[in-house]
């Protein structure tokens, strides 16, 4: 069965954890010792069941009420699975809310219609992560709707208040759904409420399965490998990203610029022909290249990647960024000579400006000058090789996209 | 239970195993000779070309099933890998955590010290517990093992940034997406050899094997892969329930990893 991952954002206790114990508890896939944990540690803080403790684990995780790191819980629905990642919503948590919906292969945002609660600067700075990190199918359930009786206007309201919004950091407005939950109580999530008539449109789980079930990224590209390194007998390995590897194709090895032929390639300890996509290779050709090959890339000879040493990139700023910085791409990490800041990206509005002020948790552009050149191409055309991860003074200080 | 595409979990784990060996300089795994760890050996041998190029370390608290040092001593052989069995204490008056929490442990960080290792594949799995499923697939022990559960390093895009004190190790977790019905669609598509103690005599099986004095039997017909398979499509028992360590208390989990367990 095909596992889609699904990757919660939301402000902190707009309720993630919770909806993804209902949604454990509704569909019958928790098993009984988690169960009974969480109810035996809802007694103990003489609380009405929680289902968030299903998923949050750690003693103080419990004792807070809050999420701190991520986790994964799965639901299968008709012919798929899904793996929900929970993340925490607090600022100072960000490192692991971007850890966990790294592997998303559909967001599900949660903003609170409860008064004082609604969209907040949080709830935006999720959503600008995940477009990052490369989501582009959305859902945003509308969450304690039984706090304000089930109004349609409350829900009116936070849908207009996200639309320009998510619109303008890229997602298709018109394929969103937006549902009215309660995650606590239940409505909308697997079945229809009737506390809210007014609402005509698929329940949590069909959205999740709607969005779930499209095609993901095609990698039919041009010819991509990336290297981990070289075995003893000579075999490179690293996996496909994107197109195909045949025998006897003349290929080039970047950063390095060596042209040879494929001799053999051995996937998963046979021998083949070709390999596709996806595929974890092991590869000889007719050249030995005195060269580093961890973090290489393969291509053909003719449609290369560019070597650039100079990046014009897109940075999400979540640590101090100062001299010392790297950074780390496919395995390696190579030193910065320079980042200079060319302009910001508010990311409450997803507007830009010249600002050239580097905010913590805000986003900016900027040119990154590295020690070396290496393969890159941007982010929308191979992911592999049009991202990277920022750190200075080796503490995680941001995350970035190569544009167009 | 979710069966899960086992190509895409297959190629997942061979990337993280080939990373444990080509981005650190000196690498060994667990090996309880269970199935999961065991598993973890096929896929290594997918991963380097029939080889399993690092040694596989037993931690050998002496009281072991038989079935399990005989299974050990074949499949060494019949794979040809390098076992270190290093020993470790028991107490004889007690069980679970009281008994292995802390001598399993002190014993696997006399071995990783003696050989200088600084990466250790762990064949843990999410499902197993709320706790394990907190991990990250590169997660850094200091030199006394503790586990920073609160401040585990970011890990995304394939960068495992995996920081460790210079004298700390790395634990790799290549398993940590597979269910354990994946475990058994994998051993019977691949023809992985199994201890027999999975298998029902009498009407009992063990499901997760730890040592004599810890693991009970469970209820259980399944007398091959097949039946095991069929079983886990259906059941609502615990995979770890025949473990007594797990019964303590529900933070038991957390407390032993925050210390260096497995």
């Amino acid at each position: 069965m095909m596992v889609k991952t699904i990757a919660l954002l939301g402000h902190k206790d707009h309720g993630k954890s919770t909806l993804i114990g209902n949604m454990l508890m509704l569909t019958g896939s928790a098993t009984k010792v988690r169960i009974k944990e969480a109810e035996e540690y809802s007694k103990r803080l003489h609380k009405a069941f929680e289902p968030a403790f299903i998923l949050d684990s750690f003693a103080e995780e419990r004792l807070n009420e809050m999420t701190i790191d991520t986790t994964r819980a799965e639901i299968k629905h008709k012919d798929l699975a899904f793996a929900f990642i929970d993340v925490p919503g607090h600022e100072e948590l960000i490192k692991n809310m971007i850890s966990g919906a790294s592997y998303g292969d559909v967001a599900l945002l949660l903003v609170s219609a409860k008064k004082d609660e609604g969209i907040r600067d949080q709830t935006k700075r999720h959503l600008f992560i995940a477009r990052m990190l490369g989501i582009d199918k959305l859902i945003v359930a509308v969450n304690k709707m039984d706090t304000v009786g089930y109004k349609e206007t409350t829900f009116n309201d936070v849908k207009a208040g996200l639309l320009k919004y998510i619109e303008r950091i890229g997602f298709e407005k018109g394929k969103v759904h937006f549902i009215p939950v309660s995650a606590y109580k239940g409505d909308n999530l697997v079945k229809r409420s009737k506390n809210t008539k007014w609402y005509r449109g698929m329940t949590l789980i069909d959205a999740v399965y709607e969005n779930a079930k499209q095609e993901g990224r095609k990698q039919d590209g041009p010819l991509r490998i990336i290297t981990q390194g070289v075995l003893e007998g000579g075999h490179v390995v690293g996996r496909v990203v994107s197109g195909e590897i045949r025998v006897g194709e003349r290929v080039s090895v970047l950063p390095a610029g060596v042209e040879a032929t494929v001799k053999e390639i051995t996937v998963k300890g046979k021998r083949v022909k070709k390999a596709d996509a996806g595929l974890n290779v092991a590869i000889k050709i007719d050249k030995n290249i005195a060269t580093e090959l961890r973090g290489a890339v393969i291509s053909g000879n003719k449609n290369k990647p560019k070597l650039l040493s100079k990046i014009k990139a897109k940075i999400f700023v979540t640590g101090k960024i100062g001299n010392n910085l790297s950074v780390k791409v496919n395995g390696i990490e190579i030193k910065c000579k320079s980042l200079k800041v060319l302009g910001s990206i508010d990311v409450t509005t997803g507007e830009r400006s010249s600002k050239k002020r580097i905010e913590l948790l805000g986003a900016i552009e900027a040119e990154v000058v590295l020690e070396k050149k290496i393969p890159v191409e941007d982010y929308e055309t191979t992911r592999e090789l049009g991202r990277f991860v920022l750190y200075s003074s080796r503490e995680f200080a941001g995350i970035c996209t190569v544009g167009k | 239970m979710i069966s899960q595409d086992l190509k895409t979990l297959e190629e997942r784990s061979i990337y993280i195993i080939r990373e444990a060996k080509l981005k650190f300089k000196n690498v060994a795994a667990l090996w309880s000779m269970g199935k999961d760890s065991t598993t973890m050996l096929a896929l290594t041998r997918k991963a380097f070309l029939g080889k399993i190029p690092f040694p596989v370390i037993h931690i050998d608290n002496g009281i072991d099933y038989p079935e399990t040092y005989e299974f050990r001593e074949e499949l060494a052989k019949k794979w040809n890998f390098k076992v270190i069995v290093e020993k470790s204490k028991i107490m004889p008056d007690s069980v679970g955590s009281a008994c292995c929490g802390k001598n399993k442990p002190e014993a696997l960080k006399k071995v990783m010290k003696e050989y200088g290792f600084d990466a250790l594949i762990v064949s843990i799995r999410r499902d197993e517990h709320g706790i394990r499923a907190k991990e990250r697939y590169m997660s850094p022990r200091n030199q006394s093992f503790k586990w920073d559960y609160k401040n585990q390093p970011a890990e995304l895009w394939d960068d495992y940034s995996s920081k460790s004190d210079a004298k700390g190790h790395i634990r790799v977790h290549p398993l940590l997406d597979w269910n354990e019905i994946d475990i058994w669609r994998y051993i019977k598509q691949e023809k992985v050899p199994v201890n027999p103690l999975y298998f029902s005599r009498n009407g009992f099986r063990f499901r997760s094997l730890g040592c004599t004095h810890c693991t009970i039997a469970l209820k259980s017909n399944a007398k091959n892969v097949d039946d095991i398979i069929k079983e886990l499509e259906t059941t609502k028992v615990e995979e770890r329930s025949g473990r007594s360590m797990d019964k303590e208390n529900e933070y038991v989990m957390q407390r032993l990893r925050a210390l260096g367990y497995m």
